[in-house]
This record gives C-alpha cells, structure tokens and sequence, in this order.
C-alpha cells in the first residue's frame, strides 16, 4: 500500500538518510527503538499532506488525502519490523498528541485483532477531534471490525453517532452505510430531535444515513429533508432517495425538482428517479 | 504583539484562561512539569501527568490558536521521594524525545537537600545527552544561596550557560546572573515572587537582553495575565516596543528553539491551522465545528 519510494519521494536528503536509519533501527529492535524514534517523525519528516488517493484490497480502504507524510513515515517504521499488539498498544498509551494520531492511522492499515478495538475504545472516549478522526474517519476500520469480539453493531452504531454529535461527514467513515440500520437509524433521529428542539444545528448526513435504513419516523423526515432551507440537507435527503423507493415521497420529490434551485440536488433526485422507474 | 508565555502550568487552569491568553496576544506557551500541589505516590501518577501535558493540554490550547510546548522532568520537591524519585528517572529519556518537549525543566533546588542536587545533576546530564535546554527551578525560601548552589553545580560541571534559564528571579539574584551568559527568568505574581512594577525597574536599570518574563500561573494564587500586564506596565514606562517585543517573545523562543524542535514558520501562524483544509481543494477531510 503506502509504499517507501512514495514517502521517500518527497523528503529532502536528510530526512531520507534519518528514515533509512530508523527502518534499521526497528527492523533491529522494535520495542527498544520505536518508543524513541516514533515522537521524532513529525519534526523528521514534516507534516506535509501526503498523497492525494485510496489505498483498496478486498477488504480494506483508506484514503490516503487525510495522511500527512509523518503518518506515512510512521506506517513504513511498523512495516520494518514484527510490531506486536502489544508494543502499538504501549505506544498509544504513552504516546503524546501526534504519536496517537500516527498510531490510529497506522491500525487502518493492519488487521482486525484485540488490539484494534482496544483502540476504537480510547477512540470512542476521548475528546481529541483530530484522534477520533485519526481512528474512525478516512477508512474502513469500523466496518472491518465489526463482528471482532468487543466490538459488536452497538459498537458501531455508538460510533457513528459520536461522528453524527461532532459533525463529521460520513462519507469520512468508508462504506459506513453498508452497516446502516434501523437502530443507528433511530439514534440519529433522536439527536436530530434534540437539537432541533433546542435551536441547534442538525448533522447535515441525517438524511442520508437513515435512508439507507428507515425506521419510524424516517420517511417524514425524509419529506421534510427534500423542502429544507439548508442546501445541504436537501442534498442528503435527495441522495437518499434511491435507497428508500417510497412512492408517495418518489412523487414528492418529484414535485420538487421543478423548484430546487441547486443544480447537484436535482441531479441526485433525477438519479433516484431513474433508478426506481 | 505577540507574546511567547514561557512558564505556565494550564494543567490547573480552565479555558476562560486560554480564552484570555490568546485575546491578550498569546501565541506560545510552555508548560514546564513540576509539582501538583500535592504530592504524588507512584510514577503512574506522573505519567498520566505528563501525558496529559503532552497531549490533551496541546489540544486544549489549540482550540484557542495557542500553541502548547513543555519541559519534562523530575521537579525538585518531589525528588526527594523515594516513592517516585528513581522511577521517574527511568521513564524520562523516552518522554524528553516527544515532540513537543522542548526543555527539561523544572528541575533544581527547593529545600536544597542533598537529594535535589543528585536528581538535579542527573537530569542537567540528561539534558545534555538529548541536546535540550534546561529551565531551573529555584528556591522560594533562602532563594539567594540557592542560586548560588544551582550556579556553582553548573561551573563545576563546566555546562554551556547559553542553555541555561535560571527561573523566580529577583532583585538580589540578578546581580549573580547577568555576567553568567545564562538567561534569567523572573516570575510575576500578585502577591510574592515579583510584581509587575518591580519588573519594571529591573527592566529600566538592567536591559532586556537574556531576560525572560512569565507568569508561573498554576493551582495557587496567580494571574495568567502576568506577562501581558507587565507589557502595558513596561510599554507606560517608556521602555521601546521592540525591546519589549523581543523580552516576551524573541527571548523565550530563541531559548526554547535550541532544542530544535521549535517551527518558527508554524509560530508564526496561530495554532490549530491544519494544511489538510486546503488539500487539493478536498473540503470533505473536516466538518467539525467547535463553536456548535
């Protein structure tokens, strides 16, 4: 996936000559060396985006636009040496506030084990954004992990409403609707409910998600969605459509395309009506 | 005018404080570890501690555009614990190698016991072999002879003077450091170790050169707007506005920037500016809005 001549590509002489010491040095003695030579890659190697793109397997994605070249850095040093669960798991807990971004990403990237919702745990706990981020957002991690001991629907649908309560876009959380479900769908709902009762903004991915999983109330929301003064959550409520097929809010959206005055949302609601004819 | 705090403890501080730092001009601050106001009982409390300054207090204050370094060490009152004192040891070399450890410090003198000065010695040996800058704690009570001790180690140990901040200056300890090289920090509280108005006059008879000014703001009776007030204190005084500039913020960064792990391009932006807002144009990377 992230492969050296992609890091090493955009890092200046000395930089390089640090790194290909430090891949020695791990390759050598992973617990005694990563715990020092893991604080140093931000100020090594800089945090500078990395490369613009998606990393796919059969199972995995990750895309690499959210990895800063220090997280990339990061990943080549695990990849230099036989890096234990428990050895990522000292590193996080001891880490400060970059070591635990660069830990989170690097877990995207390896295979579902205890270790992984050990950390979905701290990620679901702290009130770090960029962490939360770092652990759930620009992966398919969560859906991955889904069915690990530990981490159960529950898990995920506690998940993706923290990233509904500090309104991250879903489309962050890589095939996040594939999990969707009535429950998740009726969380949502429910805090939607709440911030509306009190004046506040309402996570603009509201829409979309619960179309992907309807339950109570949904398709009035959805009816709603399509006439609401916010673009966005016209947009969600439009893409949404065609994983409801409702005719009645089919013929409502229907009605609208000949008012909606944003070119993208009549191009998801005639999407969705070509999709369901 | 951008001003560098350079001795801060927002581990006890809420973020009315951070609020008010950064209106007041605050760009930097630098939390140095030491004592809680109460003493610790095993390492696993400092470690918490200093992952928390590490971590979750770098956050904090970046959500108010400041940016957040520290210093790790062993502070002196509770090196002479032996509860904690060689355990803390331990840990040290793998904390100083974070990224934003920029110092050891607060280490020094408090009661002036023997066991103080065989941690003292053994962490500015640290500092040495991780190539950082020392910030020294000195003490409250017979402040002048500690002073002394502290210095005396420091030509016993022929150390480069240049990385050297003697801390809680005063009007008596001044006249021991300035012919040192080292730089001399004095701490401005409400009501003990310096005042503003004396600062002033320190300022007006000695200069500014290697002269650094803090708050020390921490769990007791202080005023993180310490620094900021001596500024409009100085700036009434008459004192030029670049000389002040450079007592509250070239001072303490060309300090802390012989670490090398100082970004004088990011200082230059406030913190919490994040490069992936704007990458290739892909605005779905962010979304939250802390003000909702």
């Amino acid at each position: 996936m992230v492969t050296p001549d992609q890091v090493l590509g955009s890092l200046s002489d000395e930089a390089r000559s640090w790194l290909a010491q430090a891949r020695e040095q791990v390759a050598a003695d992973p617990a005694a060396n990563l715990p020092v030579l893991l604080p140093q890659l931000p100020r090594r190697l800089g945090r500078d985006p990395f490369v613009n793109g998606e990393y796919a397997t059969d199972s995995l994605r990750v895309n690499l636009s959210a990895w800063r070249t220090s997280d990339a850095g990061a990943l080549l040093l695990f990849q230099s040496g036989d890096v234990t669960d428990e050895q990522l798991l000292d590193l996080y807990y001891h880490g400060d506030m970059e070591e635990k971004a660069m830990v989170f990403r690097v877990a995207t990237c390896r295979p579902i084990t205890d270790a992984t919702v050990t950390l979905l745990g701290e990620a679901q706990r702290t009130n770090t954004s960029n962490h939360f981020e770092a652990a759930v957002c620009d992966s398919n991690l969560i859906v991955r992990a889904v069915g690990r001991s530990g981490f159960g629907e529950d898990d995920f649908n506690r998940t993706i409403l923290k990233i509904a309560f500090v309104d991250l876009p879903l489309a962050r959380v890589l095939d996040a609707c594939s999990m969707a479900n009535p429950e998740l769908s009726r969380m949502v709902q429910d805090l939607a409910t709440e911030r509306e009762a009190a004046g506040r903004r309402v996570w603009r991915d509201t829409n979309l998600l619960i179309a992907h999983a309807p339950t109570a109330g949904s398709i009035a929301r959805l009816a709603g969605g399509l006439e609401h003064g916010d673009d966005a959550h016209r947009l969600a409520a439009a893409r949404g459509l065609a994983f409801v097929k409702d005719e009645k809010l089919l013929a409502l959206a229907r009605e609208r395309l000949d008012r909606e005055p944003v070119a993208e949302i009549c191009d998801a609601i005639r999407t969705a009506l070509e999709s369901t004819d | 005018m951008k001003i560098f705090e350079p001795h801060i403890h927002m581990f006890s501080r809420i973020t009315d404080d951070y609020e008010k730092l950064g209106l007041a001009g605050v760009r930097a601050v630098l939390e140095p570890a030491f004592w809680l106001g109460q003493n610790r009982t095993n390492v696993g409390s400092f470690i918490d501690y200093f992952d928390t300054i590490l971590g979750w207090e770098r956050f904090r204050a970046q959500q108010f555009g400041i940016h957040h370094f520290c210093t790790m060490a062993l502070n002196p009152r509770e090196a002479n614990d032996d509860r904690v004192n060689d355990a803390v040891m331990e840990i040290l070399p793998r904390y100083v190698e974070k990224d934003s450890v920029v110092g050891v410090g607060e280490i020094g003198l408090d009661d002036q016991t023997k066991k103080e000065e065989k941690y003292y010695i053994a962490q500015l040996e640290l500092a040495l072999r991780h190539n950082l800058p020392v910030l020294i704690h000195t003490p409250h009570r017979d402040k002048k002879k500690g002073f002394e001790r502290c210095i005396a180690i420091l030509k016993d140990m022929d150390y480069p003077m240049g990385k050297i901040l003697l801390d809680h200056g005063n009007e008596e300890t001044i006249k021991i450091t300035r012919e040192l090289g080292c730089y001399q920090g004095f701490s401005i509280y409400p009501h003990t170790k310096m005042d503003e108005n004396r600062m002033v006059a320190i300022v007006l008879e000695y200069g500014i050169e290697r002269m650094i000014i803090n708050s020390a703001a921490d769990w007791g009776v202080s005023d993180p707007l310490m620094v900021p007030k001596t500024i409009v204190k100085l700036n009434q005084a008459g004192v030029p506005e670049d000389q002040i500039q450079q007592l509250v913020w070239a001072n303490p960064v060309n300090f802390f920037a012989q670490s090398g792990r100082m970004n004088l391009e990011e200082l230059d932006r406030p913190a919490g500016f994040d490069r992936r807002e704007t990458f290739d144009g892909n605005s779905v990377l962010r979304g939250q809005d802390p003000d909702r």
